[in-house]
């Protein structure tokens, strides 16, 4: 059996964590797609319906590319929801076997006993590649390295958000941050992990910075899987930090992880706060993360943030529903909507944040009556 | 008297013949917004970010224009109808988003009705809302099981006797004659239209095609026509247990007229219809292995009259000629 999974932010690091554990071999049990490129973009939208959303197109066109290298067996999210999400796994399974891919698919239900749902599917996996039976305690061993991984890469990327504002010499933060993804990937141990973080934090702290930067701050919200995934959202993180603004985004794996599959259970919810801020506007939930983005706008604000970018693929049904709302929420703070789909171009991107961020400083003169001091 | 608007969009075609009976009988009096036009499209489309879909920017023209008519506005948020299967969160959202974009609105009845819930939660957001009218709660009983009763009227009359949503109302609300059932008309083909009923039965929205398509002489046979329960065992073979309540009758209505052996099916759906965007998907796909001739079509603000009807005139012709050199 050769597993093939779709590219999510960096869930292929912990997934490959995963698996070297198991004792699968890269490349021939685990076939990890290339990075997203045009291709699959073009491969995902040549097959999709043509209303369907862009993680749909998306996840689709890294799957058929993890079909070209030999994959049998896919892993894709499945939920009974409100959004899409549920029929993802069903659509692109009709489609690949149009296309000749003779594909099983294994969906992980991620709306009820996710953590259960999850432990199962990697049991089935690993019983079906190495053909003896699997002590659950090893699963769980792999499934926290996994983990230690993400919550690593997560830990070092809100470093990174703080530096690339500041940083003297633009783009050195990134270049460190790609290198500590790859070391982290590499890495065998939950000990060697961890020096990774140690050595590459302390190396995107030594960056040299402007100490006397006071950059805009701006809050990342919307959909989870244009959040995440930087091919879908054009990079803008990266785009942002190199104008010098510093990013802060709630949605991260690692806490989703975190939260969904552990403390969720205990009856921690992540975003009782954020549900109550939302509450004047939106009390109930409406799908995907709909919810969540109002809410966030009223407590960002609160914090005194800059702006907002709320990133949502196109005709994203929770997504509208929040823009339709957060248009007219007595809090004020900027918002920049950004429909993310096949035909957005980065430079049309660029000209929006870039006067998104001109809006920013300019507000903030004006409150404060002096010059935002923009490092570089 | 109190006046109660309901919009003349959205769920309307599916419930207006059970919420018109509840309010009536709880002594409110119960108005609704003309049909579509020109004015209340722009309305909507004024106020609603431009990437929301085409029906809910007609809600919100169809409550502007109520505006100072009524003194409570009924836009439910109709979560879910059981069975863990839940509505587009635009639907879910709908009393929420009227508020945030029409803030001079008069007051929203917006009760949630949730069925996953369980019956408790059902029955007090019920007489929660009933609490507007009146202070008797048995009168709110009586009311609640008036409105079930004529909505099974409303589901019987059109599965049994083969009607619209907008024909069954028009009798059993508006009082209008029932068509003289006399010789029916040589029809020479059997065609399924599938969609939501707010867009098949609004007449600016899907441009008459019904009205297209029996002048046409063509048989139209839409959801509603097939009772529900057979309905939702036709969707369950087609994609398994549903997620989406409203997709259901669809889906189902496509799986269940192809199997009947209809001679087309068309797909009329807003561009931007999340829920569709995914589902007609199925339907198309098994259209495709059955070699059943399916036509969608997506309208938006932009579509013609002429465009859509030279898309309807090509498609009936080519099933005339498809039928021609099969026999």
């Amino acid at each position: 059996m050769r597993v093939g999974i779709p590219h999510f932010g960096n869930v292929h690091v912990a997934i490959g964590a995963v698996a070297d554990r198991l004792g699968a071999i890269r490349g021939k049990d685990i076939i990890i797609p290339p990075p997203m490129t045009k291709k699959t973009l073009d491969l995902g939208v040549k097959y999709s319906p043509t209303e369907a959303c862009l993680p749909y197109k998306l996840t689709l066109g890294s799957l058929i590319e993890a079909c070209e290298l030999g994959a049998d067996t896919l892993i894709q999210a499945r939920g009974t929801g409100i959004c899409r999400l549920g029929y993802y796994a069903r659509g692109q399974e009709l489609m690949l076997h149009d296309l000749g891919y003779d594909a099983r698919f294994l969906t992980l239900d991620i709306s009820h006993h996710k953590f259960a749902n999850l432990l199962r599917l990697m049991k089935d996996i690993t019983n079906d590649t190495r053909g003896n039976k699997m002590w659950l305690g090893e699963v769980i061993s792999a499934f926290f390295f996994g983990i230690a991984k993400l919550i690593v890469l997560d830990r070092m990327e809100k470093v990174l958000y703080r530096v690339r504002a500041r940083e003297l010499d633009r783009g050195m933060a990134n270049l460190v941050y790609k290198e500590a993804v790859e070391a982290t990937n590499d890495a065998l141990s939950v000990r060697e992990v961890r020096k990774i973080a140690r050595e590459y934090t302390g190396r995107l702290n030594k960056i040299p910075q402007n100490p006397r930067a006071d950059p805009v701050k701006v809050s990342i919200v919307g959909e989870i899987y244009v959040v995440i995934e930087p091919f879908a959202n054009m990079d803008i993180e990266m785009e942002l930090g190199k104008l010098g603004v510093e990013v802060e985004r709630t949605m991260t794996l690692s806490r989703w992880v975190k939260y969904s599959l552990f403390l969720n259970y205990l009856g921690i919810n992540e975003w009782r706060k954020v549900h109550k801020l939302a509450g004047p506007y939106l009390d109930h939930d409406v799908g995907g993360d709909g919810w969540e983005s109002v809410g966030e706008k009223v407590l960002r604000a609160q914090e005194g943030y800059d702006g907002v970018v709320h990133l949502a693929p196109f005709t994203c049904m929770p997504e509208i529903v929040a823009q339709n709302i957060m248009a007219s929420t007595r809090e004020d703070i900027p918002v920049l909507s950004v429909a993310c789909d096949e035909q957005m171009g980065k430079q049309g991107m660029l000209t929006r944040i870039e006067a998104f961020v001109d809006l920013l400083e300019f507000r903030r003169r004006k409150r404060d009556g002096r010059k935002v001091c923009n490092a570089g | 008297m109190v006046k109660v608007c309901i919009p003349r969009a959205l769920l309307y075609y599916q419930y207006y013949p059970a919420w018109k009976t509840f309010f009536e009988r709880l002594g409110a009096e119960v108005i609704i917004s003309p049909p579509t036009n020109k004015t209340i499209l722009n309305l909507g489309v004024s106020r609603a970010v431009a990437d929301t879909c085409l029906p809910v920017k007609l809600f919100f023209g169809h409550v502007m224009s109520m505006m100072g008519k009524c003194d409570y506005i009924f836009a439910p948020a109709v979560t879910s109808l059981g069975n863990k299967a839940y509505n587009c969160s635009k639907i879910i959202g709908l009393p929420d988003m009227t508020r945030a974009l029409i803030p001079e609105c008069p007051a929203i009845l917006g009760p949630e009705i949730n069925l996953d819930k369980g019956r408790y939660h059902f029955y007090r957001n019920i007489y929660d809302l009933g609490r507007y009218f009146t202070s008797n709660p048995f009168k709110i009983k009586k009311a609640v099981e008036e409105s079930w009763r004529s909505n099974l009227a409303y589901q019987g009359k059109m599965s049994s006797e083969g009607l619209t949503p907008v024909e069954a109302i028009d009798i059993m609300c508006h009082g209008r004659q029932e068509p003289d059932s006399g010789p029916a008309p040589s029809l020479s083909l059997a065609i399924a239209v599938i969609g939501h009923p707010y867009v098949i039965g609004d007449d600016y929205l899907s441009h008459r095609l019904i009205h297209l398509l029996e002048s046409m002489g063509v048989k139209v046979l839409v959801p509603e026509m097939v009772p529900e329960g057979t309905l939702y065992d036709a969707a369950k073979r087609l994609v398994g247990t549903p997620h989406w309540s409203f997709e259901t009758d669809i889906i189902g209505a496509g799986e269940y007229y192809m199997e009947e052996g209809v001679d087309g099916v068309i797909d009329l759906s807003v561009f931007g219809c999340g829920p569709d965007s995914m589902m007609v998907n199925f339907v198309q796909h098994r259209a495709k292995e059955l070699k059943i001739p399916f036509l969608h079509l997506s309208v938006d603000e932009h579509t013609s009259d002429g465009g859509l009807l030279t898309r309807v005139e090509a498609f009936l012709d080519m099933i005339k000629w498809r039928e021609k050199i099969c026999v």
